[in-house]
């Protein structure tokens, strides 16, 4: 994505802070619909950029989502100081889930977080490295053919 | 954009004294001063009635029908929002504000608790029906459909397509009243009668037909002191009331008055209900999410506490609310709609929208996606300038509404009080 045609925001996120949690993902929501990207392009876009948020929220220390929009493509960074993901593939299996009692409390950790990332984005790419953090790179193409 | 001019709330420029009181309570940031003068936006107002609420000049005034315009109907059917019996003190039964709107000149009076408790069966039916997707979203507040239309246009799919009480009323009345009165269809007006400016809008321009069963609205602020007037003359019409019950009165259908009362009758389903209009936002926003897959019906009113915190009503909300709760308890859980004349309306598609609530396009930053982006990142730039006071001087509600004024060219920098000072 070249520099010049994007629009770029970064969000700060905080770990455990779920008073503001999504206020992000809401106002990146709100960016993508002022840009006037279609409904569906957003809403993808919303999903995933919110479950990601969460997921640094629930386990990291704090972390960045990061956006960058140009016409066809939305790019959103979320990356984090967390403990990491010890088994990616797994963690991307439905149902898998190392929520606490307390993050189900609040209506998280059904295990489908990182699925539901998939599902929305139309290319997603994740490194982690225990003890140290996470990094998803997740790409929506404007006229997508993602649900 | 072609939605001009299909507001219920204008602003009365002889009252209005440009201060900002409107500005900041505008939840969709519609309104704007400009030449001393409050003005709204067509296409950001969603007719909550915010700004009428607050504007201590009452400079804001709601387009409902007048008892003037009512003279142009031969035979004039009142169809009342339940809202209406917390409007008067606790010993004023529902039959006599029923009767004392006879007086005042209305000739047929319609009981709308019957047909809320129909539209809620009809909804606990569409629901059952339709296992995805979720959650679904209530029709009734048309505030919430003009909401969801304009800034969650991906989230229209899930309002359930079952026409509001009002409407289900006006339709029945309009296929039975000539044959049963003997009256000319043409010749009979049916007005519903709210607290709610919005109801003016939904009928003049409805989202999921072409034409609204309805003729009019009259607010409750216009009937209450001459309904009030005809009880206190007929005192004997109370007696008659009290001995000659002849309305039947839901208790299901009471309580939609309320926030939480088209949940309530639904038993069998994972309901939520959020009244007000920012927190009715906050929701739309976390569904938009994905949030709320587990809850079968949203209920969302934009209104303080339900329909009976609407703005065109005259007695103050939780007085009105808990005269309601008392008919809601009176009248306990009895239902008086037999759930097979619901099934055979349902099926026949009597209680459906002729078509579904359609979005409507907010206007982007741009028409061009590369232009927009542009703009956007120049409105960071404007807005990183400018003092975040969000004082209103500039007469935009906020400094990023006035950064984005700018960007779409309605405003310059120099509207900034506080950019002029700095120049000097």
């Amino acid at each position: 994505m070249t520099g010049k045609t994007a629009f770029r925001q970064g969000f700060a996120l905080k770990g455990g802070d779920f008073v503001s949690a999504g206020r992000a993902s809401c106002a990146v929501k709100e960016l993508l619909k002022e840009i006037g990207l279609d409904p569906q392009t957003v809403r993808r876009t919303a999903i995933a950029s919110y479950e990601a948020e969460m997921n640094v929220i629930m386990y990291a220390r704090r972390g960045r989502l990061s956006l960058a929009v140009t016409p066809g493509r939305v790019l959103i960074i979320v990356d984090d100081r967390g403990p990491g993901i010890p088994d990616v593939p797994l963690a991307m299996t439905e149902g898998y889930s190392t929520a606490t009692p307390e993050m189900q409390e609040l209506g998280f950790g059904a295990g489908m977080g990182l699925p539901n990332i998939k599902k929305n984005t139309d290319h997603l790419r994740i490194t982690s490295k225990v003890g140290y953090g996470t990094r998803l790179e997740m790409t929506f193409l404007a006229n997508g053919s993602k649900p | 954009m072609t939605e001009t001019n299909r507001h219920a709330l204008n602003i009365d420029t002889a009252k209005c004294i440009g201060c900002v009181h409107c500005l900041t309570t505008c939840p969709t940031r519609a309104i704007r001063v400009t030449n001393g003068k409050a003005r709204i936006i067509d296409e950001l107002c969603i007719d909550c009635g915010e700004c009428l609420r607050f504007c201590p000049r009452g400079a804001i005034v709601a387009q409902t029908t007048s008892f003037a315009d009512l003279k142009s109907f031969r035979f004039k059917v009142a169809i009342p929002a339940t809202v209406l019996y917390g409007q008067f003190d606790n010993s004023t039964l529902p039959n006599a504000i029923l009767f004392a709107l006879r007086r005042i000149g209305f000739d047929y009076v319609y009981e709308l608790s019957t047909i809320c408790e129909l539209n809620n069966a009809a909804i606990a039916k569409y629901i059952d029906d339709h296992p995805a997707p979720r959650p679904l979203i209530a029709s009734t507040c048309p505030v919430v459909v003009r909401l969801i239309q304009r800034r969650y246009p991906s989230l229209c799919d899930l309002i359930v397509p079952i026409e509001p009480p009002r409407e289900i009323a006006a339709k029945i009345l309009r296929a039975n009243l000539p044959r049963l009165l003997k009256v000319p269809a043409a010749d009979i007006g049916i007005i519903h009668i709210t607290p709610c400016p919005a109801k003016m809008v939904s009928i003049n321009h409805p989202a999921t037909m072409e034409r609204s069963w309805l003729d009019g609205a009259v607010s409750i602020r216009d009937v209450h002191g001459p309904v009030l007037k005809a009880m206190r003359q007929s005192r004997k019409d109370t007696v008659i009331c009290q001995l000659f019950p002849e309305t039947i009165f839901s208790g299901i259908g009471m309580g939609t008055a309320l926030s939480g009362g088209e949940t309530r009758g639904l038993k069998n389903h994972r309901t939520v209900a959020v009244s007000g209009v920012r927190d009715t936002i906050r929701v739309l926003d976390q569904v938009e999410m994905g949030r709320l897959k587990d809850v079968d019906l949203l209920e969302c009113t934009v209104c303080p506490d339900g329909c009976v915190g609407g703005p065109l009503a005259v007695e103050d909300r939780f007085l009105a609310k808990s005269r309601i709760l008392r008919l809601v308890n009176t009248l306990g859980e009895r239902t008086v709609v037999d759930s097979s004349d619901m099934t055979m309306l349902y099926h026949k598609d009597f209680l459906s929208f002729r078509h579904p609530v359609r979005p409507v396009k907010a206007p982007p930053l741009d028409a061009d996606p590369a232009r927009a982006i542009r703009k956007a990142r120049l409105r960071t730039r404007i807005f990183r300038k400018l003092p975040l006071k969000d004082c209103g001087a500039c007469g935009a509600p906020d400094c990023r509404s006035l950064a984005d004024d700018i960007v779409r060219g309605l405003a310059a920098l120099a509207d900034c009080p506080f950019m002029r000072e700095e120049k000097r």
